[in-house]
This record gives structure tokens, C-alpha cells and sequence, in this order.
């Protein structure tokens, strides 16, 4: 009798105790990648799945530098980090993870590329004019609405306020980024050119004081906005505006953010954020080409399947997929 | 004997059951000790430096929260207790006109809230569906509690950032959802 009493709690501890280990032990791949990867990764995912039995890929996003905190900050493990700009992993990664002498990580892989276009739907406001040539002209018309995130949030914000500044050099347009940007914020947002090239300062709070500028914290409920004709057009990664099926005019590779080639144009351009949002990282912003980058932290618990993934991602990102993020251009990794 | 026997199978099942419960995580000291510990710092005109016990001898505020991170992520719908942010700010002097409210935590996360949000207004709120609706009346509180037990570690606690409102189903953007809070200033 005692010994059956005692066997009966001994197992309901067990079980109470999550150690039962009647499901079969399925390997799970964590990834925690930057929001614009989300789609073309959830493609990913199913496909490595299905190649991979007993394989569970789980995806997890966020901007790209709350990426990085998850494991550097958060105390998270993760198997693959990926990120929409290269620098942030050198930046937040090259140093020793707590209690250890090694590093979170000592490189990264370069996988694929992006560009800023201007997304708009057959609801937009003159979308049967705006072309290549004149999307600034009609940006800047007193009844359009323009939309693009967070520069606090989202890479995406701050980039599209650096195509924004380098079109007014490119078609020489001197009030053009005080007439899309500045002029419709209570709180200043100060322009000033040195010898470095052209900083923009943001306030604490980028709250617009009319209907001209929409912000919002990320792509997703801008598209939304797009899609409801709450906004006419949004500065946005090509890659996500073509996997969203949206109409969207392309930019001049020497403002688009793009090119490798206009890397030096670029870098003209600085955007100091209102405040550091995080410790870990300042709230300067340079203009650089959008390269996405992935790496494995040094603690990953899988680390060959991760290797295997990101295989997988680069050998896809190649092929210049739908709603992928573009390939680098040849010889771009070495 | 066979009373002996009964008392020793009793005195073995409940050593059993506990050492269960432990394993299976139901016990609350840890949650009791991350309370403890925990200090607020307000700096305002004076500084000030809070416990758990100061912050909840405050007027304590009840309602709705609901957020969502960048990614379109839901986190809730959470019923919130906790402290209106004005009131706390007013144990260091209070938010003069034009002021800033600056709210950061140990992990380096820092979030900026001006005197406008601080009434409520300026949020951008979304329905279930993550559909634009028109802001009801929102308040800016630090949530000590959550669905009627102390806020855990994983979610933030034992004190973190919540933007209520009293209609349920309220989805607010999540950046502004500070975890961990242990420090609060008063700027211009």
C-alpha cells in the first residue's frame, strides 16, 4: 500500500515537474531576425522544415538592434542573429559575453542587399503621375500624405529621412527636406551642413503636427495605413514593398541607399536620434548601403544547424527571390 | 507499528509533493525577494529613491492594457494595476509645462514620454485586428501588478511601463511598454 502511494506521487511529481518526456524530442533552430526579413524568412523556414525532419525553425522578430540585445542584453539564447545593417553587429557583438572571455560573436556573413523606393497603391493621390523623375515634386504637394517609420524604432526611419536629405542635393531642391519633413514638427528638427557633410537632429518625440507626415513604429502598420488609404505613399525597403504586392517608383542609386558604389554619398549624411534608446549603442546614425548580415552568437545551443540555415538563407538570398531582400552584388563577400 | 508506518508514508508524500512543486516552479519567493530589491529613483526639483512599499502606498490605478511590438507581436489583453505616472513624478516635484518625462531600466532601455502623453493623448491605438481606431481616454501608469498577481521577472516586473485605458481590447505601441523601470527624471 505505502509503496504504491509513493509511486503514484512520484510519478505526478514527475509530471508536475515537466519531465515526463512523452513527446518526442524535436530540435528547435531559434532565429531572431530584423522585421524586413520576416516574410522572406518565414518562406525559409517551411522550406527548411520540410528538408529538415524532426527540425523546428522558430522565428522571432524585431528591429535590428533589439535583435542584438536579445542575446547581448536580455540574456536570450539564440542560434542565428540577422540583422538590416551590417555595422550594428560588429558594434554590439565584438566584445565578451557575460561571465566569459569570449566574445558574443567575431564575425558575420553578409547576405543580401536593399534599397529605399516610394510605395503607394492605385488609392494614392496622383499615382498616375509620379514617376522616377518627379516623385519629390509630388511628395511635396500641400495634399499628399507621407508616411515612413520610426527613426527611433526602425533602420527604415532614419534611412528614409537620409534619401530625403541627399534628393535635395541630388535634384537640387534646397527647401525640399524643410517642405516634407521639417516644416510639420512642432519640436524642432534642426538641418546643419559642415564640413562632414549634412546632420539632421530629431527631437525626444517625433509626434507631426499635421496630416502631411504619418510615423509609426514599424513597416507593418504602415502598410496597413497605405492599404487603407490613410497615407498616399511611404519611403520603404524595395524588398518589402514587392512582397506586399504594392506599386513603387525607384530612386536614383545615388539616394536609394543601395549602392555600394555611392557608399562615400552616402555616408554625407548623419541623423543624431532625440535620445539613445539603448545604452549599448549611441544615437548617431550614418548614411550607409543597406547590407543585412547574420551571424552565430557564440553560445548558440545548435550551432552546426545554424550554420546549415544560414547556408540555406545565403544560397536563397543568391537567387534574387520575390520579396528577398536583393543578392550582393558579385564579388560583394569574400 | 502500523500507525508508524502511516506517519512515515505522510511525513515522505509531503516531503515528495514539495520537492515537486519546487521543481515544477509553484513557489513564490522569487518573486517576493525581486520586490525586495528593488529601489525606484525619481529625479525631479529633489530626488527621490522608492521601494515596492512607497509605490504601493500611492493611489493605485486599475485598467486595461494591451500592446504590440514593431513586428505586429500582441502581448495581452492584461488587466493593470499600478501607479499614474503623474503621481509618481509628483513625489519629485511634479511634470511642469513642457517638461519630459525620461523612464529607463537596467538593461540600458530608455523611453521619453512628453506632457501631452502623460494626459493620455498623442498615442496611436489599434483594435484586435491591428486596425487604426480613434484613442479613447489612455493613462500612463507603472504596473506593479498584472491580471491580479505581481508582475514576474519575464514580463517585466517588478515594476514596468503600461499605457491603460478603462475599454478592454485598447492595443497600444509596445516601444513605450519600459521593462524593468528603476529610474524616472524630470527634464525640460
Amino acid at each position: 500500500m505505502r509503496s504504491v502511494a509513493i509511486a503514484i506521487l512520484l510519478v505526478v511529481s514527475i509530471l508536475l515537474a515537466g519531465c515526463s518526456g512523452s513527446a518526442p524530442a524535436n530540435k528547435t533552430l531559434k532565429v531572431i531576425a530584423a522585421g524586413s526579413l520576416l516574410a522572406p524568412f518565414a518562406e525559409a523556414e517551411q522550406e527548411f522544415e520540410a528538408s529538415h525532419p524532426g527540425i523546428d525553425v522558430q522565428i522571432e522578430g524585431h528591429g535590428s538592434i533589439q535583435v542584438i540585445r536579445q542575446v547581448t542584453d536580455l540574456g536570450r539564447t539564440a542560434d542565428v542573429i540577422a540583422v538590416a545593417d551590417e555595422s550594428l553587429i560588429p558594434d554590439l557583438m565584438y566584445r565578451p559575453m557575460k561571465n566569459s572571455s569570449r566574445n558574443y560573436t567575431d564575425w558575420y556573413r553578409p547576405i543580401s542587399t536593399n534599397e529605399m523606393v516610394i510605395a503607394y497603391t492605385n488609392k494614392s493621390r496622383y499615382h498616375e503621375e509620379i514617376s522616377q523623375e518627379n516623385w519629390y515634386r509630388i511628395l511635396a504637394r500641400p495634399d499628399v500624405r507621407l508616411g515612413f517609420s520610426n527613426p527611433m524604432l526602425d533602420a527604415a526611419g532614419y534611412r528614409s529621412l537620409m534619401v530625403l536629405q541627399l534628393a535635395e542635393g541630388e535634384y537640387r531642391e534646397p527647401l525640399l527636406f524643410e517642405t516634407l519633413i521639417t516644416d510639420h514638427f512642432p519640436s524642432t528638427i534642426t538641418v546643419s551642413a559642415g564640413e562632414e557633410g549634412t546632420t539632421i537632429s530629431l527631437p525626444e518625440i517625433m509626434r507631426p503636427s499635421d496630416d502631411k507626415v504619418v510615423i509609426r513604429d514599424g513597416s507593418i502598420y504602415l502598410l496597413s495605413l497605405l492599404s487603407a488609404g490613410g497615407i498616399d505613399y511611404a519611403i520603404e525597403y524595395r524588398s518589402v514593398a514587392e512582397g506586399m504586392n504594392l506599386s513603387y517608383v525607384t530612386l536614383p542609386a545615388s539616394i536609394n541607399l543601395g549602392s555600394a558604389e555611392y557608399a562615400e554619398r552616402y555616408r554625407n549624411v548623419t541623423v543624431i536620434l532625440g535620445f539613445p534608446r539603448f545604452a549599448t549603442i549611441g544615437s548617431e546614425r550614418n548614411g550607409l548601403p543597406v547590407v543585412y548580415a547574420v551571424t552565430i552568437p557564440a553560445n548558440a545551443p545548435n550551432p552546426d544547424l545554424a550554420r546549415e540555415f544560414i547556408g540555406y538563407i545565403a544560397n536563397e538570398s543568391a537567387k534574387g527571390r520575390p520579396g528577398w531582400p536583393a543578392p550582393l552584388p558579385e564579388g560583394a563577400v569574400s | 507499528m502500523r500507525e508508524m508506518a502511516l506517519s512515515r508514508t505522510i511525513v515522505l508524500s509531503v516531503t515528495i509533493l514539495v520537492f515537486s512543486l519546487v521543481l515544477a516552479g509553484c513557489t513564490a519567493p522569487v518573486q517576493d525577494s525581486l520586490a525586495a530589491d528593488w529601489r525606484l529613483t525619481i529625479n525631479g526639483t529633489t530626488e527621490k529613491v522608492l521601494t515596492m512599499k512607497d509605490v504601493r502606498a500611492l493611489p493605485p490605478v486599475n485598467g486595461h492594457g494591451y500592446c504590440v511590438s514593431t513586428t505586429g507581436f500582441r502581448f495581452g489583453p492584461y488587466t493593470c494595476k499600478g501607479v499614474d505616472l503623474r503621481d509618481l513624478a509628483g513625489v519629485a516635484g511634479g511634470v511642469g509645462e513642457g517638461r519630459q518625462v525620461w523612464v529607463s531600466a537596467p538593461d540600458g532601455y530608455l523611453w521619453v514620454f512628453d506632457a501631452d502623453q502623460l494626459e493620455g493623448r498623442g498615442f496611436v491605438t489599434f483594435d484586435e485586428n491591428l486596425k487604426e481606431i480613434p484613442s479613447p481616454p489612455l493613462r500612463i501608469i507603472l504596473m506593479y501588478e498584472q491580471n491580479g498577481t505581481p508582475l514576474t521577472y519575464d514580463d517585466g516586473g517588478p515594476a514596468r511601463i503600461a499605457i491603460i485605458s478603462e475599454q478592454p481590447g485598447v492595443i497600444t505601441e509596445g516601444s513605450a511598454w519600459v521593462k524593468w523601470v528603476d529610474r524616472i527624471e524630470i527634464r525640460e
